[in-house]
């Protein structure tokens, strides 16, 4: 809720820039007077009804969300992690690649807290930039950790007797996605962005 | 190899002849023609091989970063969006998705993706980006309907 109004401020905020920007525009423009008539904005708008409006459609798409996770039709999620400096797109069962050094040995069952993005076949949640924690629960495991295979790094310089010569192995590690869960319903007034194509913000 | 001297020791060069070359070989076993069979020959190609494979790590990196783009475009063109003005929105957003990310989204959550389209564009569209024709909704409401965004 706390959000809600919050955004609906700076959205007011906006407003006020706007209209003060494009009224210098149109000072500076050379276009015919009438248009350049700053028409006084209409003020009196009820900026609580909008924010009611906003919030009942928040919680209808919301409730919808919990409604079909509660009757367990939602089917596989998908989500989108940051591991490593990087994002991957995982669903249970996945094994992903993480390469360079990295602590975990092997059996180790990990979660993977920085989710950016999670996802079903009729909803998908958006987190700005991760999703609030304890939303959704990635639980993984490692299963193996390794060596990439030797990989040769051979410099040469033509007539310049350069020659060099270097072999590498940098360690690897694979990590198997046991589930995703999403474990608390959703909830209006924490999160911004369920089924966002219904939202402005 | 029987070093009798220091000075003979320091001309020494490694291994025997025959072993020497049969590294070499070795990694010329599949080439074709003489590049094959015969070490001057092999040696030059083997060599070019190696400094081309050295080379071509960072350039796959690079063409995959290239190709992301490409289907990160193209994903928009589909809405009618340009990417620079869908990135844009997206920053603007707070969310952080990278070319990768986007590029997989469009192609196998195409839902997904064209949510995230519709919030870049409406966050263009209240923000004012120059690239967006349609009026935010959220403007009319806040009577900014004559703010004139295209």
């Amino acid at each position: 809720m706390s959000l809600l109004a919050q955004s609906v401020r700076q959205a007011l905020r906006h407003t006020a820039q706007r209209s003060t920007l494009s009224g210098a525009l149109r000072a500076l423009s050379l276009g015919p007077t009438l248009q350049q008539q700053n028409k006084p904005a209409p003020a009196t708008i009820d900026v609580s009804a909008i924010a009611k409006e906003h919030q009942r459609e928040c919680q209808t798409i919301c409730e919808r969300i919990n409604q079909q996770v509660a009757r367990a039709e939602q089917g596989r999620l998908f989500a989108v992690v940051h591991l490593c400096g990087k994002q991957f797109k995982i669903t249970p069962g996945d094994i992903i690649l993480v390469e360079g050094y990295w602590p975990p040995t092997i059996g180790d069952e990990i979660s993977l807290d920085k989710v950016l993005l999670a996802g079903a076949r009729d909803f998908t949640l958006i987190g700005r930039p991760i999703l609030e924690p304890g939303l959704v629960t990635v639980k993984a495991t490692i299963i193996e950790k390794t060596l990439t295979h030797t990989k040769t790094h051979f410099k040469k310089k033509r007539r310049k007797q350069y020659m060099r010569i270097n072999f590498q192995r940098s360690p690897n590690t694979m990590i198997r996605i046991n589930s995703i869960e999403l474990t608390r319903p959703v909830d209006g007034g924490g999160e911004p962005d369920a089924e966002p194509s219904k939202r402005l913000f | 190899m029987v070093f009798i001297s220091i000075p003979l020791m320091v001309r020494a060069r490694g291994p025997d002849e025959f072993w020497r070359k049969r590294r070499i070989f070795k990694l010329a076993a599949h080439y074709r023609s003489r590049t094959r069979n015969v070490y001057s020959f092999a040696i030059r190609s083997v060599h070019r091989a190696l400094a081309y494979a050295t080379k071509g790590r960072k350039l796959k990196k690079l063409d995959m970063a290239q190709l992301w783009t490409t289907r990160v475009e193209a994903g928009c063109q589909q809405y009618g969006v340009a990417l620079d003005t869908f990135k844009e929105g997206l920053a603007r957003s707070d969310i952080l998705l990278n070319k990768k990310m986007l590029s997989d989204l469009a192609i196998w959550e195409p839902r997904s993706f064209e949510a995230l389209v519709n919030i870049s564009r409406e966050r263009a569209a209240v923000e004012g980006l120059p690239d967006i024709k349609r009026r935010s909704a959220f403007n009319q409401v806040y009577g900014l309907s004559n703010l004139k965004l295209d």
